[in-house]
């Protein structure tokens, strides 16, 4: 299913502020660089993951999984597995006379007494399969006389979308690039693998689950075992990356829950490194096939594409194509291509590090037919400026920051082996939020407990709750408790497209604020003033007018007697906004007699609305732009062609940055307060792929049209280049 | 752990079950007294010849030092001391992620030096120090790292934080005043997914007040 091309950035209606608690012009906490709360339980190990539950009389669970891409299970025998030391619970997870579709697909399960015994267990299942023709890559699948794997063809092809007069585009065209792109399949390799410890009591499942959504979850969970979601609770104190893979209980997760229920004991169910590798979530891989036409004037004319991509079995492709940039006429067809192998999830920005990558390279290549700067190129052919669109504003301040002027034409011209070169990128995501709800109580000793059933999945949502709750109520931080992670609070919706800060700071400030005017209403009589004149500050509930009216807050509080503040609210509009832009730069050192480049440098300029903790707001830009060099450079799912099976699940093949590989990071956040708040997870990974590899084309003067640029194809094509006298 | 043995279709019989029992002298003889590694033998093929005893494959008595305290449990010779902390003495601090000596989560201190605790047996560890990340902390006063990657935020998931914090902390205890190319190298062998690698690195050269250790 192709997805539709990104649409023209509109400009969003101004931005309403939100009447009653709109977010405060002078904010004392907000906005400040806020040390995340649980750093020090991080630090110290204290933390507890799901992985580290150790509940009393647990059991660990194993799955056995096809070794085959594709076979067909004729039978499973657990008898012997059952019979084996330790063993509390075995179970087929998949029926006999269903096929397996990838290598790691599930077929069995054991819980027993430690791992090493179910992992014993599992060798004893005796399973017989029939072993059925596999697809492993994209050209085995659409060649002819294919193996028809899928039930309704390996291949589903996307509407044509077309828009302008192609032929016209491509008339008025000085010039015309052709050329084929393509991007690799991505794991999420989240350190703490999927996987969950569960518990019954009765009727009643708790699980402590590695997920990013703690009420998706327990819904995953009450459908697959036809128990009411009242009977399930879900708890995710701390999680270990997600990364967008992990949003239900998935199979490993409802697995657990049948063996302890078998057992009748606690079962702990992590998967290892090479399940979580095969079976765990995929980034896509993307593939176009594109010719695009640019007049003299350096103005886009035409974009005409084929593009495809395969997430595995049975699971789209799609990515956006063109990307940011106005061709007025174009046309692009999409087909996913299905493959024996694990099944995509979403993944940091689904589809859009991909659209980028293809359109950035491309535009590169256009700038040089024309001979323009890539940046003065790029901000001749973005779409109008608005709030959510700011590229124009953006790409002349990252560029003065990153010493862009020192740029050299494509090819640097130096003597010697190191060649260095830069590039830039530009990206876009959506990043709104809604539907959060949170519960506030204000006791009468002045505590002050905030729940919101959302999740932390490391940009330090507790973090940002506490600093809300404590600027709307006047108070320091250390007198809120945040409580988050658990099911059994008020709703919130998944970790995931950025979504949680938009959803959850919003739901914070009303509620807190609706707390706040409870508390005013019961101080108000003591005070002597009306409610409504009462504002709460500097740890005081006081007079807006006289601030000696007034009482400290703690003595506020105590006028509670025995009946708390307790009080629900929501996201409401005006608070929050959807819609972000950046742009990013990188230089890059490349040896052209091994291949290996280095990132040296980036810079990132982003956006994200109201800006709650810069510290925090940072760390995710840079971690982002680290999974940009991780795409860029290292990271390669590889399947055997001939058998399908991967090559590469564990981490010393399957490669990923360390501390030596990171370069020089700078980020500049754009604040923009009228529109609320506006996720960031997403947004700064997109497009640092793409800058790394126009920059490696900069250095090199060839044009690596492929992720990652590993050494041996920047030597294929420097090789490519002296075969054919030196042209780019 | 196991590499490509989960996915095996046959079945394979564990070596509890394969009424594996020679005693140590006529295996000796077999094989001409080759010298050989201890934990393959069965339980009760002890006798009272020089050199180590045999032990396992059941579960066995060891002792750890960790952290200063001394643990008794009972596990079967094949046990990680990564797992041997985490199932058996819920010391968590430490991760498992790659379990097989890649990604540096489980890093633990043993006679001052790192060590991933994924690659060696519990069982090898007995009369060592272990000292773990829980063991950097005084009470509740945390160790300069420790307070340095909370102060620029050198974290952010937090899985991977404390195999770093212990790498970090035995680097600056041998040099309290690394530069930026030695701080790498000594974190070279530590991987973080969320990308927190630049403030790490700024917490560690920006930690102060370890004294050499």
């Amino acid at each position: 299913m192709a997805e539709p091309q990104v649409p023209e950035v509109r400009t969003p209606a101004a931005p309403k502020q939100h009447e009653k608690y709109p977010w405060p012009e002078h904010p004392t906490l907000v906005g400040t660089r806020m040390k995340r709360l649980d750093g020090p339980v991080k630090v110290t190990g204290a933390a507890k993951y799901a992985y580290d539950i150790n509940r009393p009389g647990q059991l660990h669970g194993r799955i056995l999984r096809s070794p085959h891409p594709h076979a067909r299970v004729v039978s499973i025998d657990l008898t012997a597995a059952q019979k084996a030391p330790g063993v509390k619970a075995a179970m087929n997870v998949i029926d006999p006379g269903k096929e397996v579709m990838y290598q790691g697909d599930e077929v069995a399960a054991i819980a027993a007494t430690t791992e090493d015994q179910a992992r014993d267990a599992l060798r004893l299942i005796k399973v017989q399969y029939e072993v059925l023709p596999n697809i492993a890559t994209i050209a085995q699948a659409m060649q002819d006389g294919a193996p028809k794997i899928f039930k309704d063809g390996n291949i589903a092809e996307g509407e044509a979308q077309e828009s302008g007069d192609l032929d016209a585009g491509f008339k008025a065209a000085a010039h015309i690039v052709e050329a084929s792109y393509e991007t690799q399949v991505l794991t999420h390799v989240c350190l703490e693998t999927h996987g969950c410890v569960c518990e019954w009591q009765g009727d009643n499942l708790t699980a402590w689950a590695s997920t990013q959504a703690v009420h998706g979850t327990r819904e995953g969970f009450a459908e697959a075992l036809g128990i009411p979601q009242s009977n399930v609770r879900v708890i995710t104190e701390y999680m270990g990356g997600g990364f967008g893979s992990k949003f239900g209980p998935d199979i490993q997760g409802i697995v657990c829950a049948k063996l302890a229920k078998q057992a009748g004991a606690a079962v702990k169910m992590m998967l290892d490194r090479k399940e979580e590798h095969l079976a765990a979530g995929n980034r896509p891989s993307s593939f176009s096939k594109i010719k695009a036409g640019v007049g003299a004037d350096g103005m886009l004319t035409a974009f005409d594409a084929v593009s495809w991509g395969t997430g595995g079995a049975g699971v789209g492709a799609g990515f956006p194509l063109p990307y940011i940039y106005r061709f007025p006429n174009r046309r692009r067809k999409h087909r996913d291509i299905y493959t024996n192998a694990g099944q995509a999830r979403a993944m940091r920005a689904p589809g859009h590090p991909q659209g980028c990558f293809h359109t950035e390279m491309l535009m590169d290549e256009l700038a040089d037919k024309v001979k323009m700067d890539p940046v003065e190129f790029r901000i001749k052919n973005l779409p109008p400026e608005a709030p959510n669109a700011m590229w124009r504003t953006y790409y002349p301040i990252a560029a003065e920051m990153f010493g862009w002027s020192r740029r050299h034409p494509t090819g640097d011209p130096s003597t010697g082996p190191i060649k260095r070169g830069m590039g830039c990128a530009a990206n876009q995501w959506g990043g709104g939020g809604r539907g959060s709800k949170a519960h506030c109580e204000i006791n009468a000793d002045g505590s002050v407990v905030m729940r919101c059933g959302t999740q932390d999945i490391g940009v330090g949502t507790r973090t940002h709750v506490t600093m809300v709750t404590a600027e709307t109520l006047g108070i320091p931080m250390d007198m809120v408790k945040a409580e988050i992670g658990d099911s059994n609070y008020p709703f919130s919706g998944g970790s995931g497209g950025s979504t949680t800060s938009p959803s959850v700071a919003p739901a914070i400030r009303v509620t807190s604020g609706k707390a706040r005017d409870a508390l005013f209403a019961r101080v108000a009589p003591t005070v002597g003033v009306d409610a409504a004149s009462l504002v709460a500050v500097n740890g005081r509930i006081q007079s807006k007018d006289d601030a000696s009216k007034g009482l400290p807050w703690k003595d506020a509080c105590r006028l509670l007697g025995t009946e708390p503040v307790s009080v629900d609210g929501e996201w409401e509009a005006g608070l929050s906004a959807s819609g972000s832009s950046g742009v990013q730069f990188a230089e890059v050192e490349v040896d052209v007699e091994t291949g290996v480049t280095r990132v040296s440098r980036i810079v990132c300029v982003q956006d994200c609305g109201l800006i709650l903790d810069p510290l925090t707001a940072e760390s995710q830009c840079i971690g982002g732009m680290v999974a940009g060099v991780n795409y860029a450079l290292f990271e390669n799912r590889l399947l055997d062609r001939n058998t399908g099976i991967m090559v590469n699940p564990n981490m010393e093949f399957y490669l990923l940055a360390g501390p030596a590989d990171i370069p020089k990071i700078e980020v500049k956040l754009m604040n923009q307060p009228e529109r609320g708040v506006i996720g960031i997870g997403e947004p700064p990974t997109i497009s640092t792929a793409a800058a790394i590899a126009n920059a490696v084309r900069n250095a090199t003067g060839v044009t690596v049209r492929s992720l990652p640029l590993s050494p041996d194809k920047v030597l294929t094509a420097l090789a490519e280049r002296e075969k054919t006298g030196g042209t780019l | 752990m196991a590499f490509d043995g989960d996915n095996d279709s046959e079945a394979h019989q564990p070596d509890e079950q394969s009424g594996f029992s020679v005693s140590r002298r006529s295996f000796l003889k077999t094989v001409g007294g080759t010298s050989i590694a201890a934990g393959v033998l069965a339980p009760g093929a002890t006798d009272a010849q020089a050199g180590p005893a045999p032990v396992g494959p059941g579960a066995v008595p060891i002792e750890l030092s960790i952290n200063g305290k001394t643990h008794k449990l009972s596990v079967e010779p094949r046990v990680t001391l990564l797992d041997a902390m985490r199932d058996r003495l819920d010391i968590t601090g430490l991760k498992r992620v790659c379990d097989r000596g890649t990604c540096g989560a489980c890093t633990v201190i043993v006679d001052g030096r790192t060590i991933y605790s994924c690659s060696h047996l519990a069982i090898e560890m007995q009369g060592r120090a272990i000292k773990t990340v829980e063991g950097l902390t005084a009470g509740t006063v945390l160790h300069p790292v420790q307070q340095a990657f909370c102060d620029h935020d050198g974290l952010m998931c937090g899985f991977c934080t404390p195999g770093f914090v212990v790498s970090a902390a035995a680097l600056l205890e041998k040099n309290p005043k690394p530069t930026a190319e030695q701080a790498k190298a000594a974190l070279a062998g530590n991987i973080c997914r969320c990308g927190t690698y630049s403030r790490v690195l700024e917490a560690v050269l920006d930690t102060k007040g370890v004294s050499r250790g």
